[in-house]
């Protein structure tokens, strides 16, 4: 099977006297890939550059065989046709959608009513008895239950999860992990996912890349590179 | 029924509702256009496009008056070409003061509507394109339904400023009875008169309109963020 991601990227952001510089390299067959790292090293941004909404300077990203992005010949994919699922960290959820739209949300209209993907994403994440409610009236734990059920609904051929545990208290996180670690296995979803917390980064990663200052400086298994 | 309601006294009632709303129709696409350019680009020329945007609010109406005039008049480069090409005079017509009702509504919409625009979290946007939403889409499924009430006070607002246009419509449209006499502009001309009781009919009737605008205007204003 070919790669689920290879990116080897430049990226410039911020003002123009001072920029803020990353030059990111990673590659992940399968699993889960942990992005680890200090806040402001580059974690996220190297994320947003996968899923397409911040234009890398220079460098390649290529997801299942496709380039997405590639500075030399001037390819550019646009986000919207990526087809890279994305749970964020803060406003993951549609305010003005109860549980079960915002999970049928990316399908054809056609499809919205009646998916059976849905439904069954639905019950395996828990979250049946929540079908009708208001995202307003969700726990943390539960909204990024059903931002992953709404981004794994449209079939996407990687995953990117950025820091989606961060605002969740500490009891609630161990139970969220498993969960979201086997949906992903259930699914055999490829997935990114940024952390700068160490026992998420174990539990959560088949392979980790750390980066520090803009910088991706070493990578290898969780438990070793983490330990 | 209507029509027989439309008469003497009140015509000017139906003639200014009737202007009102066919403005609506002109500044309400393109002001939600401009409030959303405005608020999620940026290029080159941004600041002079504002600056256009809020020259009718800040000039004097008989100023804007004036340069439709110049412009459309009769003897104006535009007016003259579409008097010759297609036999349309839109000065001193109701055309007239529709546009004039047009072009000084369209900056209250436009900055009404502007920060509720600008308030949509990049984050939801983001996962809005994840879901395969391209730039149109993602306008009415995620930008528009979270800013609805914005968008919808700078509606209303402009609405009753067009119902009230004088100055500009005066310039360009005149004061014809049976044709372009609205409401403001019967005020002043029953003052002017001495006819204070035909004036106060209109007074009341524009108090009114305005008062409930406010207040739905309020009833709707934008609410603190959701998550």
């Amino acid at each position: 099977m070919s790669q689920a991601i290879a990116a080897d990227i430049t990226v410039q952001v911020g003002a123009t006297d001072a920029p803020f510089e990353l030059h990111a390299k990673l590659s992940l067959d399968d699993g889960v890939l942990v992005l680890f790292g200090p806040s402001g090293s580059g974690k996220s941004l190297t994320l947003q550059c996968i899923v397409g909404v911040v234009r890398p300077k220079g460098g390649r990203i290529i997801v299942r065989d496709r380039v997405l992005f590639d500075a030399d010949d001037g390819t550019r994919v646009p986000p919207h046709q990526r087809n890279i699922g994305y749970v964020p960290q803060h406003h993951s959820l549609f305010p003005f959608c109860n549980v079960r739209d915002n999970v049928a949300f990316g399908l054809p209209r056609a499809e919205r009513a009646r998916s059976t993907i849905v439904e069954q994403l639905i019950e395996e994440l828990g979250i049946a008895h929540l079908r009708k409610a208001m995202p307003a009236s969700l726990s943390g734990g539960e909204r990024q239950r059903v931002a992953l059920a709404r981004a794994l609904a449209v079939r996407p051929k990687l995953l990117v999860l950025d820091e989606p545990f961060a605002s969740i208290d500490v009891t609630g996180r161990g139970d969220l992990r498993t969960i979201v670690r086997e949906t992903l296995k259930r699914h055999g979803m490829p997935a990114l996912f940024v952390t700068h917390d160490p026992t998420e980064a174990r539990e959560m990663g088949d392979w980790t890349v750390l980066f520090e200052r803009g910088r991706t400086t070493d990578e290898g298994r969780p438990h070793e590179l983490l330990s | 029924m209507i029509g027989a309601l439309c008469e003497d006294s009140w015509f000017p009632v139906c003639l200014s509702v009737q202007v009102a709303t066919a403005a609506l129709l002109i500044f309400a696409p393109l002001g939600v256009l401009l409030a959303w350019l405005q608020a999620t680009r940026r290029y080159r020329g941004r600041a002079l496009v504002d600056a256009l945007i809020m020259l009718p609010m800040v000039l004097p109406p008989s100023v804007v008056g004036f340069f439709l005039v110049v412009v459309l008049g009769r003897r104006g480069a535009l007016g003259q070409l579409l008097e010759e090409n297609f036999g349309l005079r839109i000065i001193f017509s109701p055309a007239g003061a529709v546009l004039a009702a047009s072009i000084v509504a369209l900056p209250l919409l436009v900055k009404t509507a502007q920060p509720s625009l600008e308030a949509v979290p990049r984050e939801l946007l983001d996962v809005g394109r994840s879901l395969g939403l391209g730039p149109v889409s993602l306008l009415f499924r995620v930008t528009l339904r979270w800013a609805w009430r914005g968008v919808l006070m700078g509606l209303v607002l402009a609405y009753v400023r067009a119902m009230g246009e004088f100055g500009a419509t005066l310039m360009f449209a005149g004061n014809i009875p049976g044709q372009t006499n609205t409401m403001p502009l019967e005020i002043f001309a029953a003052y002017q008169a001495g006819e204070d009781d035909r004036a106060l009919l209109y007074v009341v009737v524009l108090t009114l309109i305005s008062t409930a605008t406010v207040l739905v205007a309020a009833y709707f204003a934008p609410r603190p963020e959701r998550r």
